[in-house]
C-alpha cells in the first residue's frame, strides 16, 4: 500500500473530513507519528490527486479528505 | 414491522456494494408498508437525518477519531449506539438488521439491551476478501463470528457464500438464508447518445469498448485484464478499454498499465457520477468482471440490464446468476489468456452477443427484484420476531 494513502486512511480515521474538522501538517504529523515534512510531502500528492483539500482558517493552514477520498479510503476496508 | 437497519454505509456514502443494497432494500420494505430506520455514519454534505422514500436515515458523526481503523469502527459504533438508544426511546423497532461486520457491536450490543432479534446479511468474509494474515484481520474475523452466533438469522447472497460462511464459521445450514442481491433495472431504460458518450471517453466509432467496473482492490482482478490487454490487442487492435472506480490498489493497477506496452488504450476515469456510469455502461460494446473473489458480483447483473454483454470470470456467486453462452461468458479467473479469448468471442459474434444480452435482461427483469429481496427478506424477519 502506497505510503501516502496510509496518510489519507489515517487523516479519514481520526475524523478530519471537512473543513471544519481539518488539521495542520504539525497536527497530523503527531497524530501519524511521523515527520512534518515527510506528512507535508504526502499531503501535497493526495491533494494533487484529489483526495485531500486545503483550507485557510485564521491564516493557518490545514487540510482534510475530501469525498473522493473518503470513499478511496472505504475500499480498503470492504 | 418496525426495521431498525444497521449499515457503515449508505449513500451518498458509497463505497461497494453495500449502499445499494442497503438503499435498494430499504426502498423495497418500505413500498410493501415496513417501518424502516437506517442508522449510518455521516458523509459531507449529507443531512444528520432526513425522510427518502418513506425510509428515515439518521447518519452518525464519530466526535472522536483514532487512526488506527479498528479503534476507529468501534468508537463510530459508540455513536451510533448512542442515536438508536435515543431513537428507541420513540420507536420500539421488531427487528435490527445488520450489513456486515462493521456495525455489528452496536447491533450485538442493541439486541442484547432492547431484547430484540438481530438478522445479520453477510456480505462477504474478511478471510474471503484478503486472507488472515494480519492482527487486524484476525479481530476482523472474529467479529464476522461474532455476529454469525449472535445472529438469530444469518442472509448471505448467494449459495457460494453459504458454503464459506456454514464451513468457516461454522454455523448451522439452517440458520443461514440465501437471498440474492438485486438491482432497478429501470435505471438502464432512458436513451443515451452511445457516439457522444463514447466520443466524450475518446472511443472512435470503429473501436470497441471494453468496460469494466468496480472498486479498485486485489479481489477484484482487475491486474488480470490489464494483462489481457496486449493479447486481445493482437487479436483485435480495435479495442479500448475503460475502468471504473478508485480504491487503494490504483497506483498498483496503473503501474501494471503503464508496462503493458498499450498504456494508451487503458483509461481510469476513478469514481464517476451515477449518470456517467449508466450512460458508459449502456454505450460499452463488453463488461468484463475480472473478479478472483465475488460473493454475489452486483456489477455483472447491472450489465445485464443495462443490456452490454457480460464476460466474468466463473467464480463464487456469478455462477449462481450466469449461465456460460446464454446469458453471458464465462472465463477462467486469474487468466488474462482466458479473459481475452472471453472478449474477443463476444466482440467476434454479434449476433450471438445479442441473443446473450437478450437472454440475461429476461433473467434480471424475472428474478433480481428488489421487490422480490424484500419479501424473502421481510419473511425472514418474521420468522425471527416470532
Amino acid at each position: 500500500m502506497p505510503e501516502e494513502f496510509r496518510v489519507l486512511s489515517m487523516m479519514h480515521n481520526i475524523g478530519a473530513v471537512t473543513a471544519e474538522r481539518s488539521l495542520t501538517v504539525d497536527e497530523l504529523a503527531q497524530w501519524t507519528g511521523m515527520d512534518a515534512g515527510t506528512v507535508k510531502a504526502y499531503v501535497q500528492k493526495l491533494r494533487e490527486d484529489g483526495y485531500v483539500e486545503f483550507v485557510q482558517i485564521s491564516g493557518i493552514e490545514k487540510y482534510h479528505v475530501t469525498r473522493t477520498g473518503i470513499m478511496k479510503v472505504l475500499t480498503l476496508y470492504s | 414491522m418496525r426495521v431498525a437497519m444497521l449499515t457503515w454505509e449508505y449513500p451518498p456514502r458509497i463505497v461497494g456494494g453495500i449502499a445499494r443494497h442497503c438503499e435498494g432494500l430499504a426502498k423495497a420494505l418500505a413500498q410493501q408498508g415496513h417501518e424502516v430506520h437506517v442508522f449510518s455514519l455521516d458523509f459531507p454534505g449529507a443531512p444528520d437525518y432526513e425522510e427518502q422514500a418513506g425510509i428515515r436515515i439518521y447518519r452518525t458523526r464519530s466526535e472522536v477519531g483514532h487512526p488506527n481503523f479498528l479503534t476507529w469502527v468501534l468508537l463510530f459504533n459508540h455513536y451510533i449506539e448512542k442515536r438508536m438508544a435515543d431513537t428507541s426511546k420513540l420507536v420500539d423497532f421488531d427487528v435490527l438488521h445488520v450489513h456486515d461486520w462493521l456495525s455489528a457491536p452496536v447491533g450485538i450490543a442493541f439486541k442484547h439491551f432492547a431484547r430484540k432479534p438481530l438478522v445479520f446479511t453477510a456480505h462477504s468474509t474478511e478471510h474471503g476478501r484478503s486472507g488472515l494474515h494480519i492482527p487486524d484481520s484476525f479481530t476482523i474475523d472474529g467479529l464476522e463470528w461474532w455476529s454469525t452466533y449472535e445472529a438469530n438469522k444469518v442472509i448471505v447472497t448467494s449459495a457460494s457464500m453459504k458454503g464459506e460462511v456454514c464451513g468457516h464459521f461454522h454455523v448451522s445450514d439452517s440458520k443461514v438464508e440465501i437471498i440474492p442481491n438485486a438491482i432497478d433495472p429501470t435505471v438502464y431504460d432512458g436513451q443515451v447518445d452511445k457516439g457522444a458518450v463514447r466520443a466524450r471517453w475518446g472511443i472512435q466509432p470503429h473501436e470497441k469498448l471494453v468496460l469494466c467496473v468496480g472498486r479498485l482492490v486485489p479481489q477484484k482482478g482487475i491486474e488480470y485484464l490489464i494483462h489481457a490487454v496486449p493479447i486481445l490487442s493482437r487479436r483485435r487492435p480495435e479495442t479500448k478499454f475503460i475502468i471504473v472506480g478508485d480504491g487503494w490498489y490504483r497506483d498498483h493497477l496503473e503501474y501494471i498499465a503503464n508496462t503493458s506496452g498499450q498504456r494508451w488504450k487503458i483509461t481510469f476515469t476513478g469514481f464517476i457520477s451515477d449518470w456517467d456510469l449508466v450512460a458508459l455502461t449502456k454505450s460499452a460494446d463488453v463488461m468484463v468482471v475480472p473478479s478472483i473473489y465475488e460473493p454475489f458480483g452486483i456489477v455483472a447483473l447491472e450489465g445485464m440490464a443495462a443490456g452490454v454483454p457480460v464476460v466474468a470470470s466463473q467464480i463464487g456467486g456469478l455462477t449462481e446468476f450466469i449461465e456460460h453462452d446464454r446469458t453471458g461468458v464465462f472465463v477462467y479467473p486469474r487468466n488474462p489468456e482466458s479473459i481475452s479469448w472471453g472478449v474477443d468471442h463476444v466482440l467476434s459474434n454479434p449476433g450471438h452477443a445479442d441473443w446473450l444480452v437478450k437472454n440475461a435482461r429476461e433473467v434480471v427483469r424475472k428474478t433480481y427484484s428488489w421487490e422480490a429481496v424484500a419479501k424473502r427478506t421481510a419473511k425472514v424477519y418474521k420468522e425471527v420476531v416470532g
